[in-house]
């Protein structure tokens, strides 16, 4: 599957979840990451999780992409919870013999280990189903409202406008490299790799001054215009105030 | 010695992709990702500045910066084999904004790369996202920056210069990213002894990904002065007299 096609923005936004003011998604998000981050066991990351999975599959994205997308965290969860099972804490649960070296695990590393890798889980996720219930140009909006700075939303845009354009590019040129042997051998590799990259920058050069001289013809001074907010719903406001409470009370508990 | 060699099997056969030493979401605890964030908003700021004085007399500067941070987006997703890991890595590519437009800025469009990251692919996080701008963004761009500059001023040409920024801002970048995660994980450890299973845990994809890194930035230095001189001249990365000669 390529990059393009597991993109987030890439699927189908028309869900009740895409309906939902950008603004209260993300700040019933940010909410629950920071009650994911401050709490001191396993249930509450994993609730999370299992619900922020449900949302997903409501919204009908793939497994396989949902799957995809949580890949590289579980990797790097993986590799702490080895470090903190083998290599952290006193209290041995077992011990083995790998290569002729004697290893233990110790339970307390792996109670820390599973902390942190549920939190992983938990944060993912979250962020997981932001991603697929959110379209790009309201999650913009909704930054413009948390007052981030314009010049900072207006990079953002450009570059997400042409990111997909980009990743085309680049996926012809490497093909196009493959085809003529480009990667066989490290040396070779590592050329075709310096200029498929250089390339890109090039394009991104070139791409920037064409893109300059059209808005400018279409009457653009430097400044962006940004999607404004509608007025809050009430029933968007009491829903999320209701899954903060219950996450708040799941929390405590 | 015998945790560390283990360690390193370990890694060899753990299968799957890994990603340009981004923080994943949930890996830090709160009060670290809040430090992360605090020590990266003055950089982003910084750039910011930078890049509405830059933009003032030059309307073509801000979709510039947008494309290169589209660019370096790209860049930190493809897919470049690891063969000592048996895995897939990916360059973090903040050498080469730094090398073309500077430190500062390359700050920014790495803030901004990583947040589309985290966003829609889940690489890195938001709660995150200031520990990975520190590393990838300040660490890897003033690194980056700094070595090339250097080397240049030593008279170095400009793919060896490109190839050592790129190499070294990998490096660097998986050196602060270590501290971030032992800072972030350790619990009731002792800090050091962790950061070098850390360090050592990561060696097998991050020292040859340095390598390729290395390649890829003086790759994009040498076609970019084969083709474009004029563009490395007036971003300042040669002088006009050098424009036109031998690399």
């Amino acid at each position: 599957m390529s990059a393009y096609n597991c993109f987030s923005d890439n699927f189908n936004k028309e869900t009740f979840l895409s309906a939902i003011d950008a603004r209260i998604k993300l700040v019933v998000v940010l909410v629950l990451i920071i009650m994911v981050l401050s709490y001191k066991g396993v249930m509450f990351p994993l609730s999370v999780a299992a619900f922020s999975l449900l949302l997903c599959l409501s919204m009908r994205v793939p497994v396989r992409v949902v799957a995809l997308r949580a890949a590289q965290p579980l990797f790097i969860a993986a590799v702490i919870l080895v470090l903190k099972t083998f290599f952290s804490g006193q209290e041995i649960l077992f011990s083995l013999n790998l290569f002729g070296i004697g290893l233990s695990a110790h339970a307390d590393g792996f109670m820390e280990g599973i902390q942190i890798t549920s939190r992983i889980i938990g944060g993912v996720s979250l962020v997981v189903a932001l991603g697929f219930a959110t379209p790009f140009i309201e999650f913009v909006a909704a930054l413009s409202w948390l007052k981030v700075p314009k010049a900072f939303i207006e990079i953002m845009m450009f570059a997400y406008r042409y990111l997909f354009l980009f990743l085309d590019d680049a996926h012809t040129i490497y093909n196009a490299q493959k085809n003529r042997l480009g990667y066989v051998g490290l040396r070779k590799g590592l050329h075709s790799f310096g200029v498929l990259t250089g390339s890109l920058v090039l394009r991104g050069f070139e791409q920037s001054q064409k893109t300059a001289d059209a808005m400018v013809q279409r009457g653009y001074t430097g400044d962006m215009p940004i999607l404004k907010g509608e007025p809050f719903r009430t029933a968007e406001l009491a829903g999320a105030a209701l899954i903060m409470i219950a996450g708040g009370i799941t929390w405590m508990i | 010695m015998y945790s560390i060699v283990l360690v390193f099997i370990v890694l060899l056969v753990l299968p799957g992709s890994v990603f340009a030493m981004h923080i994943s979401e949930g890996i830090l605890p709160l009060n670290w990702a809040v430090l992360w964030f605090v020590l990266a908003l003055p950089f982003v700021a910084a750039g910011i500045k930078r890049m509405k004085d830059l933009s003032k007399n030059d309307l073509s500067f801000k979709p510039l910066i947008g494309l290169m941070a589209a660019v370096v987006f790209v860049i930190s997703l493809m897919p470049i084999p690891v063969p000592t890991a048996g895995t897939c890595s990916h360059p973090g590519g903040t050498a080469i904004p730094a090398i073309l437009v500077g430190p500062f800025i390359s700050v920014l469009i790495t803030a901004v790369a990583l947040l589309i990251q985290a966003l829609f692919f889940a690489h890195g996080g938001l709660s995150t996202w200031g520990a990975d701008i520190v590393s990838m963004g300040v660490v890897g761009a003033f690194t980056g920056y700094g070595i090339f500059k250097f080397l240049r001023r030593c008279n170095a040409g400009l793919g060896v210069s490109a190839f050592c920024a790129g190499l070294l801002s990998d490096w660097a970048i998986y050196l602060t990213t270590s501290v971030e995660l032992a800072s972030g994980i350790r619990g009731s450890e002792p800090f050091l002894p962790l950061l070098g299973k850390i360090v050592i845990a990561f060696v097998p994809t991050q020292l040859p990904l340095g390598i390729v890194e290395g390649a890829m930035t003086a790759g994009m230095v040498t076609l970019l002065y084969r083709r474009r001189a004029d563009l490395l001249v007036k971003l300042g990365v040669i002088k006009q007299e050098q424009a036109g000669g031998t690399l």
